[in-house]
């Protein structure tokens, strides 16, 4: 089984999308928020909301984690990327973000050593093969990749490195989840589930969202047919009066998660008192910082961190896209002074952001009905 | 991995950047050396993954993995 070609029958596609209108009321309109930006990405890249119906609207949540990450830590970044001899290493996507005055490309032009890498492991190893460096990884995203980094520190301890440290940007998904279903200005019928977040935490962690919200959830695979079985899955509960947490990515995902991934990040890691999202503000425990026992692999607390909080720029509206209140296109500079080679805002910079996938692969088509 | 990884590699799946994003692939288990298994994805470019976090693994064994890391073991292929 590859997990690519039997995922992508267009022919099966159609009948789910047959399935999926035949599942909606007449006169009922459905919007149905997919959190990940993963899904984001695939949905436009397939054209997924094309095949479905009118009253099924799609609406892009906040779980990419480049767009949510605030100015501020862009610019304390990028402040740290030009101390003298330290090497820089970050995900590739991260080199193209805004700061207040800069992105980290401009930093890389300027003589900052700024390296991309694939993963945080691969950082470790510039910072074995650079003994006289400083080498710092900037890590972001959710508990899919906190792991990942997680585990670089711990290898990092057992192997006594003391040139290599971490600035820590990893976030967690309940807690923008419940900032977005408390908000008063959102009106969402159900929620497409992030697979590979579940992958590590398990289906159970989304149980509060139809027992304290009143909202059904299905955790969905990234291929075409996961992500239109998923939304025939919501539309069937919300038909039948039903409620629940249900798992479409049954092949890879459990109830419980992945629990020696799940005790690597309870090792390395704390929740933050607070943290700031671009565009939902500062939420409570919504973040990761490294606990006292790997203190001295917190870039935080080796270097001078500016740690400046930063409005985002007056213009830009990712705020109100991330939180599906407007659609990518709606935004006053999307397309025009806002794009993929010159972002003003960070969800036309990752691939996952909405913009951009918007941009990338839908924006000569407009909806058939405005939100 | 190359020194200094290009934006391709990290963004393979045609442009979706499976390291930023919530993207994992499915990769194969060519060899197994302690905590680091030798994979090939779809496409079968090979790299190093590590295992840690994925308790036992076989050669041929296939592997959900994101930046790197096994996150999720699939098991011998159907």
């Amino acid at each position: 089984m590859r997990y690519v070609d039997e995922f992508r029958d267009a022919g099966l596609g159609r009948v789910l999308a047959g399935e999926i209108a035949a599942a909606v009321e007449p006169g009922r309109r459905l919007k149905l928020m997919e959190i990940c930006g993963g899904h984001t990405h695939s949905i436009y890249k397939y054209s997924l909301d094309d095949l479905l119906p009118d009253n099924v609207e799609l609406v892009h949540g906040p779980g990419c984690p480049v767009c949510v990450i605030p100015m501020g830590r862009v610019d304390d970044g990028i402040a740290l990327a030009h101390t003298e001899g330290l090497i820089f290493t970050c995900f590739g996507d991260m080199l193209r973000v805004p700061g207040s005055e800069q992105t980290l490309l401009d930093a890389k032009a300027e003589g900052a050593d700024v390296r991309i890498v694939y993963s945080p492991l691969d950082a470790l190893r510039i910072a074995r093969e650079n003994p006289g460096h400083e080498v710092l990884f900037f890590a972001i995203g959710f508990e899919t990749t906190a792991p990942s980094t997680a585990l670089t520190l711990r290898r990092a301890k057992a192997e006594g490195m003391t040139n290599f440290t971490c600035m820590c940007n990893h976030v967690t998904i309940v807690p923008p989840l419940r900032a977005l279903l408390s908000s008063p200005d959102l009106r969402l019928d159900g929620f497409v589930g992030p697979g590979h977040v579940a992958t590590v935490v398990g289906t159970r962690c989304f149980e509060f969202i139809p027992a304290e919200y009143g909202r059904p959830i299905v955790v969905s695979g990234f291929e075409p047919l996961d992500i239109l079985q998923s939304i025939l899955m919501l539309c069937r509960q919300l038909h039948e009066g039903r409620c629940e947490v249900e798992n479409q990515y049954t092949r890879v995902v459990s109830a419980d998660g992945n629990p020696l991934a799940l005790a690597a990040m309870a090792e390395v890691f704390e929740l933050r008192p607070h943290f700031e999202w671009r565009g939902l503000g500062t939420i409570a425990h919504s973040a990761l910082g490294l606990c006292d026992a790997y203190r001295e692999f917190d870039a935080e607390r080796r270097f001078e961190v500016p740690g400046v909080s930063i409005a985002d720029p007056r213009a830009c509206q990712c705020g109100e896209v991330l939180k599906g209140v407007i659609k990518p296109w709606e935004c006053r500079v999307f397309g025009t002074a806002c794009t993929p080679e010159h972002a003003i805002g960070t969800c036309m910079v990752s691939p996952e952001g909405a913009c951009a996938a918007y941009y990338n692969y839908g924006r000569i088509r407009r909806p058939k009905e405005a939100v | 991995m190359s020194e200094d990884a290009s934006p391709a590699e990290c963004a393979r799946d045609d442009q979706h950047c499976i390291t930023c994003g919530d993207g994992a692939s499915v990769m194969r288990v060519l060899e197994l050396d302690r905590d680091t298994a030798l994979c090939a994805d779809l496409d079968d470019v090979v790299q190093p993954v590590a295992i840690d976090l994925v308790g036992e693994v076989a050669v041929g064994d296939e592997l959900l993995v994101h930046a790197g890391v096994a996150i999720r073991g699939l098991g011998a292929p159907a």
